[in-house]
């Protein structure tokens, strides 16, 4: 019927970016279990999936009653040492029998909620993407656990070099001619819908988490130069406020890297609408030209003291 | 200019899952405890000469399921070095050998229970317990973590503690527990997974058994690597079990040790162990590629086996 999934998304609680093998070690969740890494175009280090078994209300934006049992699949991942994901999701699909069955039944299908009774998919997405209800299915939470269990690692010195609310992102997936649509909401939360041809692959599951990531180094760029007060306060102090952007996040961007390759179009089509890299290429600029101004009043006033 | 297709692939990014080598049926012809070995040779005769008929009849039955009648069959003994240590390797295999021989039985295969706990520094129960994905009760949305009695499992909602006084001051009435996918009527099973003294942590019995079921359905893999293989015999059999492989095979010709399905024939007085082990079972999340791998092989040979893998286990309690 559909995918729903939520991503959250913050900076790693430590001082600088971690090495490969602290990736490792952190997102070690499971024994026998290897922790997937790739090194290009940036180090990428993703737990194995877990499950989670829920038995609850699913979302309707009609607030009908109905009932979902089965598993949500989460993994936590670490970006460039430096950035954490906790991300889950789940497929609903329709259950052959009203009744709740053996746990056994469901184990057999991991990361399917089977919907138990009358459901039509429109009002399952929409009641997602839009008001959660209380008591409802809490994806949230799922992946909120599965950014803290990284954050509150012990190999972690826990001093971030500043501090920044995560993202949220909820999603929604559903067979269809290939349509995005990026919304960003009062409440700071985003979604996306994204329609897909074919069947549902864990790749729409990568381009979500790839959107989430550059979502939150641009949310975060902006913040960093807000806070900065460029023109409102001397050269050398907003020049400090920038350096945490330059020594942490800069080199971060890199839309689509991880993303495959059918769904790329998905990414370039949201470029053309939303301008992110440009922004971001606009905000780099800005903080260069800090640097830049800072360096010729510091260079003057070593020559002319 | 045209363009170039080009793919790049990142070893360490992808997973790589071993596949196992699998019979149609791995029948386990008995599980010996040191009650049983202290009874003496005529209680383990008495044993096999029950369970012969029930063996030669799954052997028949998968015969005439598969094309050429060339079944895969093969079968094991499981003796407990766990809870208590009795006799020796050397001691011990023959006579049990010699007990299956004087009724037509061939053990192809022979475990120890100490493995299923650790096995050549592989801790295969503590692989099974990191899997189990909890059976949730109603109304569990996913915003607080599984609700857990540390070192047990259950297939229902607990009773509240009686007694116990609530926010409100009131003191809560008992109430039953119930089972999730109750019919009506509950059965709730609540099992004891493992307990530690002095910091040293014990299986239970029931859990071991888990582990067993999952190694005979070749389902375990760690670090997508099957965790044990078996291995030939010696020409004698070791003075110590500890030296004793933790899967020996004893029979050179024997069909592969893990199978698409299992049966275990057992004294009836295993049927409370075995309940507590498909209760288990219900809960363990076999790795998905596993199971694809399990059931496109299966597939290739016409044979559809069940999705849920309890329903790959069976029984005779005789």
């Amino acid at each position: 019927m559909l995918v729903m999934g939520e991503v959250h998304t913050g900076l790693l609680q430590s001082s600088g970016e971690i090495p490969e093998s602290a990736c490792r070690d952190v997102l070690h969740l499971m024994s026998g279990e290897t922790v997937r890494l790739s090194r290009r175009p940036m180090i990428y280090a993703v737990s194995p999936d877990l499950l989670t078994g829920v038995d609850c209300r699913l979302p309707s934006a009609s607030r009908s009653r109905i009932r979902g049992v089965g598993t949500v699949v989460s993994h936590s991942s670490i970006t460039g040492g430096r950035v954490v994901q906790g991300s889950s999701y789940a497929r609903v699909e329709r259950a052959e029998t009203d009744r709740r069955l053996a746990w056994s039944h469901y184990l057999a299908r991991p990361g399917v909620i089977e919907v138990l009774g009358k459901a039509k998919s429109s009002d399952l997405g929409d009641g997602f993407i839009g008001d959660p209800q209380p008591n409802g299915l809490d994806l949230g939470s799922i992946s909120a656990r599965f950014m803290d269990v990284v954050q509150s690692s012990p190999l972690l010195d826990r001093r971030a070099p500043f501090k920044v609310a995560r993202t949220k992102v909820r999603w929604v997936a559903q067979p269809g001619d290939p349509a995005i649509r990026f919304t960003l909401n009062a409440d700071q939360t985003r979604t996306i819908r994204i329609a897909h041809s074919g069947d549902f692959t864990p790749a729409v599951v990568d381009l979500c988490e790839d959107l989430a990531l550059h979502d939150w180094l641009l949310t975060t760029l902006l913040l960093i130069v807000e806070r900065a007060r460029i023109g409102g306060r001397a050269g050398p102090e907003v020049v400090a406020k920038l350096a945490p952007a330059v020594d942490h996040l800069l080199h971060l961007w890199m839309p689509a890297a991880r993303v495959d390759e059918a769904l790329v179009p998905y990414w370039h089509g949201l470029e053309d609408r939303m301008r992110f890299t440009a922004q971001w290429e606009r905000l780099v600029r800005r903080i260069r030209d800090q640097l830049t101004l800072n360096d010729a009043a510091m260079l003057r006033s070593a020559r002319h003291p | 200019m045209t363009s170039v297709d080009a793919t790049f692939g990142e070893v360490a990014a992808e997973r790589r899952t071993a596949s196992a080598p699998l019979s149609h049926v791995s029948i386990e012809l008995g599980h010996l405890y040191m009650e049983d070995f202290e009874a003496g040779p005529e209680r383990l005769r008495q044993q096999f000469r029950r369970v012969a008929p029930w063996a030669a009849t799954v052997r028949t039955s998968w015969q005439d399921r598969v094309p050429g009648r060339r079944a895969r069959v093969s079968t094991c003994f499981l003796i407990d070095d766990y809870f208590s240590r009795f006799s020796t390797p050397a001691e011990l295999i023959p006579m049990v050998l010699e007990a299956a021989a004087e009724c037509d039985l061939t053990i192809d295969y022979l475990a120890r229970e100490s493995a299923c706990a650790v096995s050549d520094g592989v801790e295969l129960a503590k692989l099974v317990e990191d899997r189990l994905v909890d059976d949730p009760s109603p109304d569990t949305n996913g915003s607080r973590p599984p609700v857990k009695e540390t070192g047990w499992l259950c297939n229902g909602s607990r009773s509240p503690q009686v007694g116990s006084v609530q926010a409100m001051g009131k003191a809560q009435r008992w109430a039953p527990p119930v089972q999730n996918a109750k019919r009506g009527h509950s059965v709730f099973v609540d099992v004891e997974l493992w307990d530690e003294h002095g910091g040293k942590r014990t299986w239970s019995c029931p859990f071991l058994a888990a582990v067993w079921q999952l190694l005979r359905l070749g389902l375990l893999r760690r670090e997508g690597r099957l965790p044990v293989r078996p291995v030939p015999r010696d020409d004698a059999f070791p003075e110590d079990w500890e030296s004793l492989p933790a899967i020996v095979q004893l029979n050179p010709a024997a069909a592969p040790f893990s199978a698409y399905t299992t049966l275990s024939v057992l004294s009836p007085r295993f049927l409370p162990v075995e309940l507590a082990v498909r209760t288990i079972l219900s809960q363990v999340a076999v790795d998905g590629d596993v199971l694809e791998q399990v059931a496109a092989r299966s597939g290739g040979e016409g044979i559809k086996l069940e999705d849920e893998l309890v329903d790959r286990i069976s029984y005779v309690f005789t």
